[in-house]
């Protein structure tokens, strides 16, 4: 386990050495897409809610970096943190009317944020460029070529935020939401507000969304309305699913991976796309929740 | 004063389109509540089948795929169509009693592969289909009636009243509102859940079609357009109470206005924007519906 670890850090340190230009760069994306990726897992694994609106949040954060650079002359260093601060906020303002709620209704909701994510970003147009979006062209670290500098602060992140979610996991914050999650009543009796818990989780995940978003913008160096359609969320939940809703860092990368990886490599493929996330998303879904599959066999009911 | 007066000029015909659209949506929300209802999924390939099945009648009835009258296209599009819902049905079956959240993102996973297979047989094209009703208009008291109006006010009495009268004096009626009360009782007392289940899948998957073929006419038909129409039967499923059907009717009328209003006086432009504030709203100050009052959270 441990070498495992090591070897796939290891991995991921050197790949810049071996790759080069559009595979580096995909890889880039595939990091920042992790990222994404482990912050719908995040809400699933905390929350138990399901949210096919996380398009919104990662909008928020690209558009944020994209903005202050285009308005202030500031770079992502400035960009990222005050992409994280609004991603929490928009989080904590969505997920409020919804606090006493069973999943259901929040699905729908986040299903309604995500159809309204296209016609924002194209309906303020003075800030956000319309149709055209906007470039993010300032280098975070001057001097190191664009393509390597992007990888690096990409890995950087997500494996701070590995680490960071590794801690929660264990800290008093996260076992109180696993609590409210799976044991609403007991948690009450324990002091846990549940609504608070629900509103505390989707305010974390939509900031980690958020920065995600900010990485993103970072590494694409673009940010546009075909960037982050009605799709994106619910491409961020496939991701989520393929990844068994895992938090650790080989987890999050394979649902970064499947997402980035498969629309830019099967392009050509294009309408196959959808087709075959909605058999992934099924066959992952069914096999992950349908515990032990012998029970579907002749004979095999015990 | 001339406000006033352009108020009065113009509410009448907006009141009156908003009521034949949020008939409409009031119909796509039926289907949802009804799926609701029975086996507590919220079914997000609604929309995609939808899209899908009037697509069908659209290449079935054009000289697309064939050149088949209008109505044997409806015919064959509404056997597809309960096809893929029973089939999306038979794959959330193994898990639908144990976790909601992953049956619906099972839904999810169909309306994908339906949203696909649609732009792969009929790409991205916008294309027209209307209905077969001749064209006459009238007016009364300022408002302009036309015959698509008429068409959509008489195929919505028929629909929900036959779904009524199913309801109410079917025995699968009243074997599905059982299950919506109570599925345990139901099972004790052997009632067979799936089939239950499947008929209220089937007359979703019908419901959703008819609401489409009704919406296209005033619209277009293309990959994207049903299924944001559906959005907006999601918010009058909402605005309703999710859980009753008397609630989704009315939720959809009052969308249906509501929408109208607010895309002629605010902006078109965003109106998922509105539809998520009124949901927003909506869970906030009445988490059960508007409705939950008025008409009690029953079927």
């Amino acid at each position: 386990m441990r070498f495992g670890f090591v070897a796939l850090a290891a991995v991921l340190m050197l790949a810049p050495l071996i790759a080069g230009g559009f595979l580096l760069y995909s890889l880039s994306l595939c990091l920042a897409n992790a990222l994404a990726v482990l912050s719908v897992s995040v809400l699933v694994r905390y929350g138990g809610e399901v949210s096919i609106g996380h398009g919104f949040f990662v909008a928020v954060g690209a558009y944020t970096v994209a903005i202050m650079e285009h308005q202030l002359g500031l770079s992502v260093l400035a960009g990222a943190p005050v992409a994280v601060v609004l991603g929490g906020i928009a989080g904590f303002v969505f997920a409020f009317p919804s606090r006493r709620l069973s999943g259901i209704y929040f699905a729908v909701a986040t299903m309604a944020l995500a159809l309204a994510l296209p016609e924002i970003l194209i309906g303020f147009e003075k800030i956000t460029g319309g149709f055209e979006g906007l470039y993010i062209a300032l280098d975070l670290i001057p001097g190191v070529s664009k393509a390597v500098q992007r990888y690096y602060v990409d890995l950087a992140v997500l494996g701070l935020a590995c680490l960071a979610l590794a801690q929660f996991r264990h800290s008093r914050q996260g076992m109180a939401l696993l609590m409210a999650r799976a044991q609403p009543r007991a948690a009450e009796a324990m002091g846990i507000t549940i609504s608070w818990a629900r509103i505390s989780i989707f305010t974390l995940s939509a900031a980690l969304a958020s920065l995600a978003g900010a990485l993103l913008g970072f590494s694409s160096s673009t940010v546009s309305p075909n960037s982050f359609t009605f799709w994106t969320g619910v491409f961020l939940l496939v991701g989520s699913v393929v990844s068994l809703n895992g938090l650790s860092l080989p987890a999050a990368l394979v649902g970064g991976a499947f997402i980035t990886l498969v629309p830019t490599y099967l392009a050509q493929a294009g309408d196959w796309v959808p087709i075959l996330y909605g058999i992934a998303l099924i066959a992952v879904t069914l096999i992950a929740n349908a515990g032990d599959l012998r029970r579907f066999l002749p004979g095999g009911r015990r | 004063m001339s406000g006033a007066a352009a108020i009065v000029r113009d509410l009448p015909p907006l009141l009156w389109s908003g009521t034949v659209s949020g008939c409409l949506y009031g119909v796509g929300a039926l289907g949802l509540v009804m799926v609701f209802k029975s086996s507590r999924v919220v079914n997000f390939s609604h929309g995609n089948l939808a899209c899908l099945g009037a697509f069908v009648v659209y290449g079935l009835s054009s000289g697309t795929l064939l050149s088949l009258s209008w109505e044997s296209a409806v015919a064959l599009a509404l056997g597809i169509v309960a096809a893929v819902s029973a089939s999306s049905y038979a794959a959330i079956a193994p898990i639908v009693f144990k976790s909601d959240l992953a049956s619906t993102i099972v839904t999810l996973g169909v309306g994908l592969i339906l949203q696909g297979a649609v732009q792969l047989v009929f790409g991205a094209d916008i294309v027209n289909l209307d209905l077969p009703v001749p064209r006459f208009g009238l007016s009364l008291a300022g408002i302009r009636v036309t015959s698509y109006d008429l068409a959509v006010l008489a195929t919505t009495l028929i629909v929900v009243g036959g779904l009524f009268v199913i309801i109410e004096r079917t025995k699968i009626g009243v074997a599905f509102r059982a299950v919506s009360t109570n599925p345990f009782a139901c099972e004790v007392c052997g009632l067979n859940l799936r089939v239950v289940h499947l008929f209220s899948w089937l007359a979703g998957a019908v419901l959703g079609l008819v609401a489409a073929l009704l919406i296209v006419p005033t619209t277009f038909l293309s990959s994207t357009t049903v299924p944001s129409f559906m959005l907006t039967a999601f918010t009058a499923a909402v605005v309703g109470g999710f859980s009753s059907l008397p609630g989704a009717a009315i939720g959809g009328i009052l969308i249906g206005i509501a929408t109208n209003l607010f895309s002629f006086y605010v902006s078109p432009e965003f109106m998922n924007s509105f539809l998520l504030a009124v949901i927003l709203l909506t869970l906030n100050f009445f988490p059960n519906g508007l409705l939950e009052r008025a008409v009690g959270g029953r079927v």
